[in-house]
């Protein structure tokens, strides 16, 4: 397979505007400020079959049509680079290795929508690649790739690389927004959608990272070879960032419909030292966890392990093997979600904190019948009832690790201890 | 604006475009439960209480935010929505402490009613509570408590939007959240008790208010707020025979929902102190108690052997007081003058929201009756000064501790040959009287004031005058039976209708249609 995202990486100094260039970086760019009319460019992008890599999957191109073409107002687009799913760094290696091709993405998607301001905001905590981020626009601009009357096409568009404070919710693209704004990192509420209401209440498009990075390689080779790709409903390649008991982790690009078990076992080089595996998540810790058994016939694309009773998310791959305590993996991330949210609405705010006080008292010996339908109708309370995602983000992973490690669970509340790390 | 036709509850209702569901559904007589909604704020749709079912998607929406779309199909009880309403309490009270016999917020307590409305389970909760601040100070008016605040964030936006003073923010993140003053700041605005008001649980309290009465023992009292002439309305509420607070009524055309925290106070100055309960006459250089009928002769005999006469009437005076008062001033001497007391000052900003310069809440209306000779109040003082008046009647004002240079104010009093003060306590001004004649305060009072604006609105008694002194309505009426003349007044509300056919303006209006929201001046069109 032709590597779309991680084509660069590996050469030295990939992170230069000169390497960039010599690997035929930028011509995307001046195609399209030459040949293209932006709606060409959205039919272009929809007909690639590109769907948003943030986690939710949404087209692109569809995305991008949302924007009114007639607004007087001005048009934001965003990069999202706030990478802070648990298990998922796959766009902190393009931010730190191939940050020119994010910004040539960025130079595409705001052409699109006919934008002459765009901002990438990254994590605050990626200081590096803020770093990398910020000398990359510095060499865009002084090639004459950022700024006013781009290639003498009359397009202007500005690159403002943004550092958040630090903030899981800051990934969530209307919290992002409130964050860019000046303000506290809240989600909005919706209606109105960014599209129209995004960045200073203006038309905004917020894209993630891999999803931008894609963009100079689809324009490059043609929607066609991009849609040549994967499976029928999800297109193009995909990373995976793998991580935990597994013998080579890493990021790793692969066609989407990849099989599950071959990126773990083949690519990854399975489970270390002759254990077993005991479950995965894999689209980052707010998707469910799969069981072994659930992921032999999974592919890797959204429709397959939605199929399966999880998502594609992320692409995070947090694999687990069998010394691993289900109880304390759950409270981990109870915990995470606990600490991460906002705070903003009621069931979000109370009912995160009260869920990991319960794994907390599970773990620690202090179970007591009845706590784990409590957590399910807690994480049901949640479920679809909050102002933005999070919400389900917390929830799912929860009631997931109950539901399919409930013997663990129960163990833990009649015995007083944890059962798996005594063995 | 096209109507909109959407199905509540299978009730077919028709609402203008642009409306959300939650109101549409309130226009109907539908109560959608909230927190955070409130109609003069932005939109915050945390508190999820207004969830409510709509039919082709596939979760449930907030009604506060949710635009009502022609043939949209909305359910507001259905399993799924009252399943959510217990979650939304049960989430709600997780850290919330459950000690409403010692919150001053019981018995107006929104998850107090919810509760009993939507909720009536036990909590599942078992875990230790989070703890916050308790009784930190946010201003002078306004107390806050961490632990019962619900973070539906109605103070903030209301600091955000309606007063622009910005003074809280929400700080930290999850269960830590939290309500609190930006650094440096103090809220104090003159709008600040208003974050009480729309508070829905016991997170800010009033601090003049808190701890004095429980809720449930105040009786409520629909009248106007005597602080200025805009002409709030408020709810008087009182506890044994005395005021406990002002509560702000909603009035569109007036004051919405809000009221100033001078006008919310104001009846601190206006009733306290020693009342006086007998009238009172000179003699041998001192007060001493009379009876009503000598104290009203010595006024006629004093006013009509020393002219020309001074009457001067308190801003705060009904319409139907002024009326007689000018009748009677009028009656006694060709050669009088008559003026409502009147002083102005400097507002800022954020007191032009709703606060008028004056501190007269009747100045217009008791001028319309006739209490005014067209000079104005200032020309009247500064004839009173310099010895233009040989007598003057004072009604409900203290001119010498009111005026920039009492003591001018004093000596010109001392000059005079016949004074006769009417007010509720000794002032100063009392004090120099021949006369003294006690009366009662806006609370004590029934009829009606005309706003700045020109709206007529009505004042309740909401409590009973000590015994011994009398409505200045009544006095002036019994002054004016004395005097001869031919006037029919024994309720407020007679004297409303003679000086409806009498005064310009006022024709046509009736006491019995002024209703809880007034009646503007030259009919609807004016509002």
């Amino acid at each position: 397979m032709e590597k779309v995202l991680l084509r660069n990486i590996d050469v030295l100094d990939s992170h230069t505007l000169a390497v960039y260039r010599s690997r035929g970086g930028y011509r995307a760019w001046e195609q399209v400020v030459k040949d293209f009319k932006p709606e060409q460019l959205i039919e272009e992008i929809k007909v690639s079959g590109l769907r948003g890599r943030g986690g939710a999957g949404f087209p692109t191109g569809m995305k991008w049509s949302f924007v009114p073409k007639e607004s007087p107002k001005p048009k934001y687009l965003v990069c999202n680079a706030d990478e802070s799913e648990p298990g998922t760094f796959k766009d902190r290696l393009l931010i730190e290795k191939d940050p020119h091709a994010i910004i040539e993405g960025t130079l595409i998607a705001a052409y699109a929508i006919q934008s002459n301001t765009a901002f990438i905001y990254i994590r605050g905590e990626l200081a590096f690649g803020a770093k990398r981020l910020e000398q990359a626009v510095h060499e865009a601009l002084e090639t004459g790739y950022i700024g006013k009357n781009i290639m003498g096409s009359g397009y202007d568009l500005d690159v403002i690389v943004h550092k958040g404070a630090g903030a899981y919710i800051c990934g969530e693209e209307t919290a992002l927004l409130s964050s860019l704004e000046g303000g506290r990192g809240w989600p909005k509420v919706k209606p109105p959608f960014p599209a129209t209401h995004g960045l200073f209440g203006c038309p905004t498009v917020v894209n993630n990272v891999e999803t931008l990075a894609a963009l100079p390689w689809i324009i490059e080779h043609g929607s066609a070879a991009y849609a040549a790709m994967g499976t029928d409903k999800s297109k193009g390649t995909k990373l995976f960032s793998v991580s935990g008991h597994i013998s080579k982790p890493g990021v790793y690009e692969v066609e989407m419909g990849y099989p599950f078990v071959k990126l773990i076992d083949e690519d990854c080089g399975g489970v270390p030292d002759g254990r077993k595996l005991k479950g995965v998540i894999p689209g980052g810790g707010s998707m469910p966890v799969l069981r072994p058994e659930e992921i032999a016939k999974v592919n890797l694309d959204y429709e397959s392990v939605q199929a399966a009773g999880s998502l594609l998310g992320s692409g995070g791959v947090i694999v687990m093997d069998d010394t691993t305590c289900m109880v304390r993996a759950a409270l981990n991330l109870a915990r995470f979600f606990a600490h991460e949210s906002c705070g903003q609405c009621s069931p979000c705010r109370e009912g995160c904190h009260w869920m990991e006080k319960i794994f907390h008292r599970i773990e620690h010996g202090e179970g007591q019948r009845g706590d784990l339908e409590l957590i399910l109708d807690v994480s049901g309370n949640i479920m679809g009832n909050t102002i933005c995602p999070f919400g389900d983000a917390a929830a799912m992973p929860a009631a997931a690790f109950i539901k399919k490690y409930r013997g663990e669970f129960e163990a833990h509340i009649e015995e007083k201890r944890c059962t798996v790390r005594m063995e | 604006m096209d109507p909109i036709n959407i199905t509540i509850d299978g009730r077919q209702v028709t609402t203008p475009k642009g409306k959300t569901v939650i109101e549409a559904a309130a226009e109907v007589g539908i109560a959608i439960p909230h927190y955070c909604y409130h109609p003069k704020l932005s939109i915050a749709g945390n508190c999820r209480m207004c969830l409510v079912e709509i039919e082709k998607m596939p979760k449930l929406q907030i009604a506060c935010n949710t635009p009502a779309m022609e043939g949209m199909s909305v359910l507001t009880q259905s399993p799924k929505v009252l399943a959510v309403r217990k979650a939304v309490m049960e989430f709600l009270l997780v850290n919330h402490p459950l000690d409403c016999p010692i919150c001053d917020q019981a018995g107006e307590c929104w998850l107090q009613d919810y509760y009993m409305q939507h909720d009536q389970q036990a909590s599942r909760f078992e875990e230790r509570k989070e703890h916050d601040r308790k009784r930190e100070i946010f201003g002078p008016n306004v107390v806050f408590d961490g632990e019962r605040c619900i973070k539906c964030t109605r103070c903030v936006r209301f600091l955000q939007e309606v007063t622009n003073t910005d003074e809280l923010a929400v700080v930290n993140r999850g269960d830590h959240s939290t309500i609190a003053l930006f650094p440096g700041a103090i809220l104090d605005n003159p709008l600040s008790a208003n974050v009480v008001d729309i508070c829905p649980v016991g997170a800010l309290t009033d601090r003049d208010f808190r701890f004095k009465v429980r809720v449930w023992y105040l009786q409520k009292t629909p009248s106007v707020c005597p602080g200025c002439s805009t002409g709030c309305n408020i709810s008087i509420e009182t506890y044994q025979n005395r005021i406990s607070r002002f509560k702000p009524r909603i009035n569109e055309a007036v004051n919405s929902h809000w009221l100033c925290d001078e006008g919310r106070y104001c009846f601190h100055d206006l009733t306290g102190g020693e009342r006086l309960t007998t009238p009172m006459i000179r003699h041998e250089g001192g007060l001493v108690p009379t009876t009503w009928d000598r104290a009203l002769q010595a006024t006629l005999n004093g006013l009509r052997s020393a002219a020309p006469s001074a009457g001067v009437l308190s801003g705060r005076n009904t319409n139907e007081e002024a009326f007689l008062f000018a009748k009677l001033i009028r009656g006694l001497s060709q050669d009088c003058a008559l003026e409502v007391f009147y002083q102005e000052r400097e507002l800022t900003e954020v007191q032009k929201i709703l606060m008028s310069p004056d501190r007269s809440p009747n100045f217009r209306g008791a001028r319309e009756m006739g209490a005014s000779s067209n000079g104005g109040f200032d020309s009247l003082i500064r004839k009173l000064k310099h010895g233009g008046f040989s007598s003057a009647y004072i009604v409900g004002e203290d001119l010498i501790g009111t005026d920039r240079d009492p003591e001018e104010v004093r000596q010109a009093l001392k000059k005079l040959s016949f004074l006769v003060v009417q007010d509720i306590r000794l002032t100063e001004t009392a004090q120099l009287a021949h006369v003294v004649l006690p009366s009662t305060h806006f609370g004590e009072k029934e009829g009606t004031y005309t706003n700045r604006k020109g709206r007529v609105q009505k004042l309740n008694a909401a409590t009973i005058a000590p015994e011994g002194a009398l409505q200045d309505w009544e006095i002036f009426g019994r002054l004016l039976d004395s005097s001869g003349a031919q006037v029919s007044c024994s309720t407020p509300s007679e004297i409303f209708e003679a000086l409806a056919k009498e005064i310009p303006g006022y024709q046509g209006l009736s006491y019995a249609t002024i209703g809880a929201q007034g009646i503007p001046l030259g009919g609807e069109s004016q509002s």
